[in-house]
């Protein structure tokens, strides 16, 4: 435990923050604002260049600039975070997820500063943070773990591993995390292809280019589980599905997972608490599991923050992870370990484009009405007339639905991001309403290949009512008397870029003069 | 009086002819004929067509109108306008880096033939590598980068003279 939080121990009425300065952007920083506000908490918001006035500076109490644009220069930048901290007198600091959220030197730079890190220690933060460490800690507690080698430096080692392990393979970075530097490999010439790849990202994302090789579980289930630790004992708090998977990074998230018995349920939550214990944790973290086909499970990795689908657990348990992780870091007690109700999925809003590469969009949000309904969550990043930058992660929202099963939740959802409209960049809502309306997700077939494994159409024409829809909206004001004549034409831009053009042949193409 | 509705969708080529009446609207597409009563309430409209309603939400911009329905969305670009919709300053045969990132690989080159979805090069971004191919069939006219170049969003990395100009077939 910090000396900042052992001054503040007294776990029967915990003297909460005052003020709290939150280190992220976009939705989370919002989702942790809200929680502030009804904790009575005064909330700072940070924001780079790039997001002045972005929603997250709208919702908190006050904002400060921390610099350009590129992460590195803002929402990275652990002198400037620290300054506005001092400048506003905030007593801690909420690092949300991804950013500074799994930094060690960030942990330790705040408890220098005399300034809470709501988070755990850099001490667990390293033992657990780090594959390699990790790993050897889930050993120690006896936690499953997936047949395989650490730092692996040369491809011939590599191969020599791979012949002992079995093929197929994968090929993990050490310090990575949400995918990057992974890469399979179903014989020893995809293995040589993908090796040095694989490590020229580790390189570059992480400067450390050494590799996990292991065994590939297939087909596998990617399952975690919530965990809320106060430093001494640790709950967990039931699992998430998070198996559907584009290039390793989540889109939908569910609790329960469909095929998780009783049995292995509790086993999994068991050694997560074993875990939790054996790192002497304080605050919130997931515990990551591959489930294989059998109901077998072996320990991936843990995620030493507040996960992005952690809306799903909170659905279910009604537990605020944000308040829980904000009291314990204030010396606190655990909340009780709480029931568990219902379904909830979750559906990431990407401004990406699923048909093409997942390329990132851009835009500015001309449109936008967010859904609402029993059950029904939103966690938005985005306000209307706000730039969506390629900058950041593409993540502008999550939608989040209950119900008492899995298909109210996922009629719900369906029918929620149905209602949502958001007009000026293109996002992946077609896509995950594919998705839901799946039958292999109906069905509850899913796995982490199955984003991959297959091709999803997606919309391949302009039905009738949305054309419909555009020739009203590219019509005359609809207050004009004399709607379709020739002079209501004149005003309008859309005549001179051609959008209209006469019904004759001859004039069939004619109407472009003006772009 | 019916008017011929021409626009474009993801490189398809949409035309219709449309008439309006009090409240009511007829679209006729490849010979067949729908009828809508609609009402419009600013960014929102209301159809109904054959019973069934549908609500919209339509907006412009630079790039041209969005219509949601459903909640699919639609981009739907005037004649002349297509090359607007690929992105902020991409003309049709110019590919841009979508993100600040660093150049993995290169595989188109100068003077090569290219069919839709080859890939051209791979840069390295935020989170992950993207593979950028390319949009229609063409020729390579100019690599504007090397593997390891450090790229701005929206730098100018291909240029790519497409095979077959879209659009004079109707």
């Amino acid at each position: 435990m910090t000396p900042a939080r052992a001054d503040l121990a007294r776990p029967s009425a915990p003297r909460l923050f005052r003020k709290v300065l939150v280190a992220n952007r976009a939705e989370i920083a919002a989702r942790v604002c809200r929680t502030l506000r009804e904790m009575k908490i005064a909330s700072v918001a940070v924001y780079s260049e790039a997001d002045r006035g972005a929603h997250h500076t709208r919702v908190a109490d006050e904002a400060v600039c921390i610099g350009p644009p590129a992460p590195s220069d803002s929402y990275l930048n652990m002198a400037a975070l620290l300054d506005a901290a001092r400048v506003t007198g905030a007593e801690a600091i909420h690092p949300g997820y991804g950013f500074l959220s799994q930094s060690a030197a960030f942990a330790r730079a705040c408890e220098k500063a005399g300034v809470v890190f709501i988070g755990p220690s850099a001490e667990s933060m390293e033992l657990l943070g780090d594959k390699a460490s990790s790993r050897r800690a889930a050993e120690r507690s006896g936690v499953p773990t997936i047949p395989g080698v650490e730092g692996v430096a040369r491809i011939e080692d590599a191969l020599r591993e791979a012949e002992k392990i079995g093929y197929p393979v994968l090929l993990k970075a050490v310090g990575g995390g949400g995918g990057r530097g992974m890469r399979r490999a179903g014989d020893a010439g995809e293995l040589r292809d993908a090796f040095e790849s694989a490590r020229r990202e580790a390189a570059t994302a992480f400067g450390d280019d050494r590799l996990f090789l292991e065994k590939l579980v297939h087909p596998a289930r990617h399952v975690e589980i919530q965990i809320l630790g106060d430093g001494s004992d640790a709950i967990a708090i039931g699992e998430r599905e998070c198996s559907l998977q584009r290039r390793y990074q989540k889109i939908v998230e569910e609790s329960p997972c469909s095929v998780l018995s009783e049995k292995t349920r509790a086993a999994m939550e068991a050694a997560a608490v074993a875990l939790a214990r054996e790192a002497r944790y304080a605050g919130a973290a997931t515990v990551e599991f591959l489930l294989g086909p059998g109901g077998d499970f072996y320990f991936l990795e843990v995620n030493t923050r507040l996960q992005v689908e952690h809306p799903v657990t909170e659905m279910r348990s009604g537990l605020d992870l944000v308040r829980a992780q904000i009291e314990v870091a204030a010396g606190g007690v655990l909340p009780k370990k709480p029931a568990l109700r219902g379904h909830a999925i979750e559906a990431r809003l990407n401004a990406e484009d699923p048909y093409h590469g997942y390329l990132p969009q851009t835009g500015n949000v001309i449109l936008l009405q967010w859904p609402a309904g029993d059950g029904v969550r939103v966690d938005a990043g985005i306000r209307q007339w706000q730039p969506v930058h390629a900058h950041y992660d593409s993540l502008l929202a999550k939608v989040i639905a209950h119900g008492r099963d899995r298909e109210e939740a996922r009629r719900r959802l369906i029918a929620a991001l149905e209602s949502l409209a958001l007009l000026g960049v293109a996002t992946n809502q077609a896509f995950l309403l594919e998705l839901l309306e799946d039958r292999a997700f109906a069905t509850g077939e899913t796995y982490t290949h199955t984003l991959e494994s297959r091709a999803w159409p997606g919309p391949d024409a302009v039905p009738d009512e949305a054309l419909l829809a555009a020739a009203i909206a590219l019509q005359a004001p609809p207050d004009a008397s004399r709607v379709g004549r020739d002079d209501a034409d004149r005003y309008s831009p859309w005549t001179r870029l051609g959008v209209w053009g006469r019904a004759t042949p001859a004039n069939r193409g004619a109407g472009g003069g003006g772009a | 009086m019916s008017r011929r509705l021409v626009l474009h969708w993801s490189g398809k080529h949409l035309e219709a002819d449309v008439s309006f009446r009090d409240g009511g609207v007829t679209l006729t597409r490849d010979a067949a004929k729908v009828e809508a009563s609609y009402r419009r309430e600013g960014a929102w409209i209301t159809l109904t067509i054959g019973g069934v309603t549908h609500r919209a939400a339509v907006a412009k911009d630079a790039r041209g109108l969005w219509v949601s329905c459903r909640g699919r969305t639609w981009l739907l670009v005037p004649e002349g306008r297509e090359g607007a919709a690929r992105g902020s300053a991409d003309a049709p045969d110019e590919i841009r880096a979508p993100m600040t990132g660093r150049v993995v690989s290169v595989a188109a080159r100068a003077g090569d033939g290219a069919r839709e979805g080859d890939l051209l090069l791979t840069i390295e971004a935020m989170k992950m590598e993207f593979k950028l191919t390319a949009p229609e069939d063409g020729v390579v006219l100019e690599v504007a980068c090397a593997e390891g170049d450090r790229v701005d969003l929206g730098q100018l990395l291909v240029r790519l003279k497409p095979s077959a100009v879209e659009g004079e077939t109707a």
